[in-house]
């Protein structure tokens, strides 16, 4: 059985469609990120998934029931960008009010250990830096065995070291066999982690896979060479250069020539059949950043 | 075994020998002892009340600060005068109208503005990820409210007996304490129609209006005979002068007049079905 399931989920706000028909389903055991820009429908997709908010019309099921009744029983764990907390109260007692009402709870001790803030558990809640905060709220979230955990921007505002430590424990919570959805803008993040990638735009899933198929589903690879010959006779070399095949972006700074191809072995081919003598070559793959921001430019061209 | 662990137990089950074998060390969760059925708002209602008592300026405006204001205003008063068409000597009068304002300010202004600071920091939103159910919230704050509001009305009452020497019978005290305490609830329930309505900046000044209003048209602060007969027929007509109408009706021996129970009541429906009402619409809208 999926952990979670959209079937035709539309979202609307007025006029604006947050979300529009999306079907997805998540498996028990996976971790995957949810990349898109800026009023992509992340956060819309994430509310709901956990049914913080109702859809205009498909449904949203989480194992098989509604959100709420998973969440009820125990099930979904979730740690929100814009969810507080209760001030006035110590670290502990935050801690220990997630335990007590979670149907299936850890002990506390175990819940503060596993996110790092045993050390700080008498402190009160409003007295915690920003990477702290984040913490307690991933404590949070994992008061109990949960089968899914959902983040949305976990280490936003924590630095390197607690990014790393944070997905440490993120990774043996998925090694449990839960299932960990998360959405970010660190899309290193989603490289080195998510074992399946979704690019959420417009409210529109727009590719679906492994950061690696990602990274293909771009198409292009990154080409990189120096070309002595540009100092003699640039702009004649420049003119032949464009006419090179499968070529999608081309810059030349100075003799460094830079350019991408949605078939690099092709267009190596044809540069060394234009008699020229390249140096340093160099081909590569695009980051999944820049796959990301490839793909939804194209959208972006295809639909303006 | 309890029925909340077969519970557990089945959804257990239900899962899977496979998801079982990845818990290790401190994944497996730990068996609940407690029997019966689980009452999850417990949790929250033990520490709503235990930061109520924590915060003391709190503590102060809604336990002191009544018992304070009845000695300024009843200290100098002789106990035998009584208030015009009362039939009460003025300590006993006020003795009712503070320990009723007491218990409005502890379930007022507890109610509203943490809830609509809560509403804003999140912290409401991040709870309904829990299996806490809806009501719990706004039951565990009320209930936080109740437990600051019946020291108030306790300290004015003690304050009363001995600074002026007012006194009843037995069943009265316990009739008083339990009439103002429960009279309380409505205008908890109208602290949280605000919390749920006003938000951040807002909310202050509108728990402040309503908080003055009530108290000032419901003679809370000063007996309403001494108002111009339009003001009298207006403030006949809120819910705090119904409130402290209760107490006064007790301490001449009586019980409460039918009229205003059935006024407070039906402000108390009112209150609690906008609250509802809104609470409902926030939780769409989320």
């Amino acid at each position: 059985m999926s952990a979670v399931s959209f079937d035709r989920v539309t979202k609307k706000y007025g006029d604006v469609v947050a979300v529009d028909g999306l079907s997805l389903d998540l498996y028990p055991g996976e971790t995957v990120a949810l990349l898109g820009p800026n009023g992509a429908g992340k956060s819309s997709t994430l509310d709901l998934l956990l049914g913080l908010r109702r859809p205009d019309s498909g449904t949203v099921r989480v194992f098989g029931t509604g959100p709420r009744e998973a969440i009820t029983a125990g099930r979904v764990g979730a740690m929100l960008q814009s969810g507080g907390l209760m001030d006035e109260v110590t670290v502990g007692e935050l801690v220990r009010l997630a335990c007590d009402l979670h149907p299936r709870p850890y002990r506390v001790q175990d819940v503060l250990a596993a996110a790092g803030i045993d050390q700080i558990a008498d402190r009160r809640v409003n007295k915690l830096s920003g990477g702290q905060e984040q913490r307690v709220r991933f404590a949070l979230a994992t008061a109990g065995a949960n089968d899914l955990i959902v983040l949305d921007e976990p280490t936003t505002g924590m630095d390197v070291t607690a990014r790393q430590a944070f997905w440490a424990t993120m990774r043996e919570q998925a090694d449990r066999g839960r299932a960990v959805l998360f959405a970010t803008h660190y899309l290193e993040e989603a490289d080195a982690i998510a074992d399946r990638v979704l690019v959420l735009h417009r409210g529109r899933l727009l590719a679906d896979g492994t950061a690696a198929e990602i990274k293909a589903r771009a198409g292009a690879r990154k080409v990189s060479f120096d070309l002595d010959e540009l100092r003699e006779n640039g702009a004649a070399l420049e003119q032949r250069l464009r006419g090179l095949p499968f070529l999608s972006t081309l810059d030349i700074s100075g003799h460094t020539v830079r350019l991408q191809s949605t078939d690099a072995d092709a267009t190596v081919y044809a540069l060394y059949g234009l008699g020229v003598h390249p140096r340093n070559l160099e081909v590569a793959g695009l980051g999944l950043e820049q796959a990301f921001v490839a793909i939804t430019a194209a959208e972006e061209a295809r639909s303006a | 075994m309890s029925g909340a662990d077969s519970a557990i137990d089945e959804a257990a089950r239900t899962r899977g020998p496979e998801k079982e074998s990845h818990m290790t060390t401190h994944a497996t969760p730990h068996a609940r002892t407690s029997g019966g059925p689980r009452f999850t708002s417990g949790a929250l209602v033990t520490l709503e009340v235990r930061r109520a008592l924590r915060n003391k300026k709190f503590l102060f405006f809604s336990v002191i600060y009544p018992a304070l204001l009845f000695v300024i205003i009843a200290g100098g008063a002789d106990s035998t005068t009584e208030v015009d068409g009362t039939g009460l000597a003025l300590p006993a009068f006020m003795m009712v109208s503070m320990a009723s304002f007491g218990a409005l300010t502890a379930v007022l202004m507890g109610n509203s503005e943490r809830i609509a600071k809560e509403r804003q920091s999140g912290w409401v939103r991040q709870l309904r990820l829990t299996s806490l159910p809806g009501r719990g919230y706004v039951l565990a704050k009320t209930a936080s409210a109740a437990v600051v509001s019946l020291p108030s009305i306790v300290v004015v009452f003690v304050t009363a007996a001995a600074v002026k020497d007012v006194r009843l019978d037995a069943w009265q005290w316990l009739a008083l304490t339990g009439a103002i305490w429960a009279g309380s609830l409505c205008f908890a329930a109208l602290g949280v129609a605000v919390g749920y309505s006003a938000t951040g900046d807002a909310v202050r000044p509108v728990t402040m209006i309503l908080y003055f209003a009530l108290s000032l048209l419901g003679g809370l602060w000063m007996p309403t005979t001494t108002f111009p007969h339009w003001l009298q027929t207006l403030a006949d007509w809120t819910p705090t002068h119904a409130y402290a109408a209760l107490g006064r009706a007790i301490e001449l021996g009586g019980a409460p007049h039918a009229r205003d129970v059935v006024l407070l009541l039906a402000y108390f429906l009112v209150f609690a079905g906008g609250a509802a009402w809104l609470y409902r619409k926030d939780t769409l809208k989320a």
